[in-house]
């Protein structure tokens, strides 16, 4: 990371984690390479203003409902159900407070008509691979709440919802995200490819700049 | 000076080289060192292909270090103008003309391997632990031509503890037979994370060795 300074001619620099949550490389690991002090730090010749990772802007939401209608397009929302799909790990809460952050506010957007909203976990409850206890709709819909699509999405999350087979081999992106929709425990689910890999995180990314002016602007 | 400044200068002065790619003007291009029949190149247009074309190696192994000599063939690259030279140089090779222009003025931001490790965090905070010939021998097998990287090494292992002679300690940045008046020597400012990760592997084996 230190390199990237040498390659940046401006004098003032945005840096956005593309991160899903706070947490250790968002409070320990960014500021201590890129040498940052706070918010805004004044080093080597430049001002670096330090962002909120894009994971906890609220604009996340309108990637959510863009991934629900591109994986599932025309099924009914009142006859579905939706899980957003985190890792869960007992060492930073600050990862299941952005989805269960993102179902909230969806729960209360005045379009939502998802029958139901759940945040789901891989490795805490409520677990994910108990989807098909906890929908009681035709329809599932499911979205990693992920940065990029690797192991957990290609292979682990498969494998809880079903669809895969543990002693298979790890899906390519071709297989997992494309033979949708699968016929489950007499439901029909649509599995989605990892949140970041939508086009529109460029958005939210220029969204938490605007979000760190606003809420760091001197007073007038 | 700006680095588009820094790259005309240096193109002017007759410099074609730097890394695995070879920069030719009028027109501007750029195609990797050992590709000779431009004909036969796939040809590009867009600089941001080269991020693509920089991940994996010829024998579909993933390039950690953007440094490795292991850049793919078979690709020319038609440039409209400097800026997105300097573009397509820094996604093969990230950051590599401004090191090398702040090498050149002095005002390079060298870090010597302890300082790198001793600030390592989390489940790397043990890499600090790996012993001096332990941080000699890494630098032997992961750096220089023959092994990962092909930067000049720039850091030491400590201010009082400079690196053992070797091909890594000796290698000046630059591949094949050219030398600083036709090449921009790629530099290496701080050990990287491969390097990182490696040390603390290293620091494990050691300590499992150690006697009761």
């Amino acid at each position: 990371m230190r390199e990237a300074l040498y390659m940046i001619e401006a004098e003032e620099i945005y840096v956005v984690p593309d991160f899903i949550s706070e947490g250790y490389f968002t409070q320990e690991v960014i500021p201590r390479e890129l040498e940052l002090t706070g918010p805004t730090t004044r080093i080597h010749g430049k001002t670096i203003h330090y962002c909120d990772p894009v994971g906890v802007h609220p604009s996340m939401t309108s990637l959510i409902l863009k991934r629900t209608d591109e994986v599932a397009p025309g099924v009914p929302q009142e006859e579905s159900t939706l899980f957003i799909v985190g890792h869960g790990t007992g060492l930073n809460k600050n990862s299941t407070k952005a989805i269960k952050d993102q179902v909230s506010h969806i729960k209360t957007l005045p379009n939502c008509r998802f029958a139901e909203v759940f945040d789901t976990y891989m490795e805490e409850p409520p677990f994910i691979a108990d989807w098909a206890k906890m929908a009681t709709t035709p329809n599932v819909i499911v979205v990693p709440f992920f940065i990029a699509d690797g192991l957990h999405s290609y292979q682990d999350i498969p494998i809880m919802l079903g669809f895969e087979k543990e002693e298979g081999q790890a899906a390519s992106q071709k297989e997992v995200f494309r033979n949708n929709p699968y016929a489950l425990h007499n439901k029909t689910l649509y599995y989605s490819a990892a949140i970041g890999t939508e086009a529109m995180m460029a958005d939210v990314i220029l969204d938490q700049i605007s979000s760190f002016d606003a809420n760091h602007s001197a007073p007038s | 000076m700006s680095l588009n400044q820094t790259l005309t200068d240096a193109l002017n002065r007759g410099m074609s080289q730097i890394g695995q790619l070879r920069i030719l003007q009028n027109p501007l291009r750029l195609h990797h060192l050992d590709d000779s029949d431009l004909e036969a190149l796939e040809i590009h247009t867009d600089p941001d292909d080269a991020r693509e074309i920089s991940l994996y190696s010829d024998d579909g192994n993933y390039r950690f270090t953007k440094g490795e000599l292991s850049l793919k063939r078979g690709w020319l690259f038609q440039l409209e103008n400097i800026e997105d030279l300097q573009r397509t140089i820094d996604l093969f090779y990230p950051a590599s003309l401004g090191l090398w222009q702040a090498h050149q003025s002095g005002t390079i931001r060298i870090q010597n391997l302890r300082e790198k490790l001793n600030r390592q965090s989390g489940m790397y905070r043990h890499a600090r632990n790996v012993s001096d010939q332990g941080t000699q021998e890494l630098v032997q097998s992961l750096c220089g031509p023959s092994n990962k990287c092909v930067k000049k090494i720039l850091w030491s292992i400590d201010k009082h503890l400079p690196l053992e002679d070797s091909e890594a300690s000796r290698f000046n940045g630059i591949v094949g037979e050219a030398d600083e008046s036709t090449a921009i020597p790629m530099v290496c400012q701080e050990a990287c994370n491969f390097f990182v990760a490696e040390a603390r592997k290293k620091s494990k084996a050691e300590f499992e060795d150690k006697p009761a």
